[in-house]
């Protein structure tokens, strides 16, 4: 039986295998060789994609060249999103490697946020992980923490530092010993046909009788299209890290261990493949 | 961290009075006719408050134009605005570039239980402006008030109910400063509207202006009398 650490590694050491391909209206001087990388599950694609840029900069002219985006199939990527959860909502049910189109031109405005600089990947991951704690602790834990420890978080999904991480992250995993779990449960449930871009709200690991809360009381409450009736066909898949975790698993337990680093439960509704 | 932790409960909003306040501002709106709505989302019926209004940049003005009074100038302007602009129709008028479509949305936020302000603004071309040039557009008082302002940051943020980048002022402190006016007011015995009180403080800062006849619902408050 697999110890609960090994689910914190794995969730942290999982890998896509990803293909970029320059968009064929690129203007270039030579023929762009598509680039072949690992993308970490829980980084964020600006953050992990510098040799992507400079590959197919270098058979484009400088004017070409502005701010890089991503798009698969069409869609443009959120690269605030982290890598996992758009393979998951966008791609899990096709072949491998995923076939992403990188971009540098047009960029898309009312699609995209833009990333100028590392610093806007830091923030935004900083401001997840504060909203995280003002659901968890009422922000008691993040703000008890020194400017160091929250550089610390940053530096270790950075340089993929699993340890360096995680030696400050188990502080904002831990809650009073007179509780049985946090506040409230940070979670974001993904439907790629909505147009809302995801579902939250307020919901507490442990009912009020003590009992602890799970994955699929969770679905109930926040989105019931989910789970559909028993004598129904399954026709959609709840995906987490890209495996389907039992309906019966306590959203704590999930909340601790299958968190992004973000601190955040990153849930994908995907239509069940057929075959 | 703040001081008393005691009754700082109070000055959390909670969704119910969100709801409560909104309905009262945009009732009040209606009235004056300053262009607020409550929009609701389709699939889980939550909401939030909008707001569109277009602004003309002053720097070409037409000659003829400049002699008449100020008020008439931005009447007529903003007229032209309404209809489609045609360049060959209409020479010497401001090219379309230079009329500039405000959008301010109020949402609530569940996490930090406090409004939140999405604003966002872009040309008649569909170009949208970046967060630099709406700072240009700000009154030069505000633009001091941004850098000692109560929050951390405004960042460019997905609209959570639209999925498209908006700016934001940044909510994680804004429970600090409304605790420090509602308390005055509270003391006072007075019934509050918290969407007044918070959005006349937060509103200038970004060029959103509440005009001062909101104030019958939020008593005045000597802070903010010089922003409404």
């Amino acid at each position: 039986m697999t110890d609960d650490k090994d689910v914190l590694r794995d969730v942290w050491f999982g890998r896509i295998p990803t293909c970029f391909t320059l968009y064929q209206d690129e203007i270039t001087e030579r023929e762009a060789e598509p680039y072949y990388l690992l993308l970490p599950r829980i980084s964020y694609l600006t953050l992990v994609t510098d040799k992507v840029k400079k590959h197919f900069q270098k058979v484009m002219r400088q004017e070409e060249v502005s701010e890089i985006w991503f798009e698969y199939e069409g869609t443009p990527l959120k690269w605030h999103y982290p890598i996992g959860l758009l393979f998951d909502l966008h791609a899990s049910n096709t072949a491998l490697p995923w076939s992403i189109t990188v971009h540098f031109k047009n960029f898309p405005e009312k699609d995209l946020l833009h990333c100028h600089s590392k610093d806007v990947i830091e923030a935004h991951f900083m401001a997840c992980i504060k909203e995280a704690d003002a659901l968890k602790h009422k922000s008691q834990v993040i703000n008890e923490m020194q400017k160091k420890d929250h550089k610390q978080l940053w530096m270790g999904l950075q340089n993929d530092k699993f340890e360096q991480f995680w030696a400050i992250n188990r502080k904002l995993m831990e809650y009073p010993p007179e509780d049985s779990g946090f506040r409230y449960i940070p979670f974001r449930i993904y439907q790629a046909t909505t147009e809302r871009p995801f579902i939250q709200k307020l919901f507490r690991p442990i009912a009020s009788g003590g009992q602890l809360h799970t994955l699929g009381d969770l679905l109930k409450d926040a989105c019931p299209s989910a789970i559909t009736p028993e004598d129904g066909e399954q026709k959609t898949q709840v995906m987490i890290h890209g495996i389907e975790p039992m309906l019966e698993t306590p959203i704590q337990w999930l909340s601790e261990h299958m968190s992004y680093p973000d601190n955040f439960l990153h849930i994908s509704i995907i239509p069940r493949p057929t075959d | 961290m703040s001081g008393s932790m005691a009754g700082e409960e109070d000055f959390f909003l909670e969704e119910q009075r969100f709801k409560q306040y909104c309905e009262e501002f945009i009732k009040h709106s209606q009235q004056i006719g300053d262009g607020w709505e409550w929009r609701t989302s389709k699939d889980l019926g939550d909401g939030y408050l909008s707001k569109t209004h277009f602004q003309v940049r002053n720097r070409n003005i037409p000659p003829d134009l400049k002699e008449k009074n100020n008020d008439n100038v931005e009447q007529t302007l903003l007229t032209h605005v309404e209809e489609p602009l045609d360049d060959s129709q209409v020479p010497g008028v401001c090219a379309t570039e230079e009329v500039i479509r405000y959008e301010y949305h109020v949402l609530y936020s569940s996490s930090y239980q406090v409004p939140v302000l999405y604003f966002r603004a872009c040309f008649l071309d569909g170009r949208p402006l970046t967060l630099d040039e709406i700072w240009k557009s700000v009154h030069a008082c505000y633009q001091a008030h941004l850098l000692e302002g109560p929050w951390d940051t405004i960042t460019q943020q997905e609209h959570p109910l639209l999925g498209q980048p908006f700016f934001v002022l940044h909510p994680c402190r804004t429970n600090e400063f409304m605790s420090s006016i509602l308390t005055g007011s509270r003391k006072q015995n007075r019934d509050t509207n918290y969407i007044i009180l918070w959005l006349s403080t937060v509103g200038p800062v970004v060029g959103l202006n509440l005009p001062l006849s909101y104030a019958k619902l939020a008593p005045a408050q000597n802070t903010n009398a010089d922003s409404i």
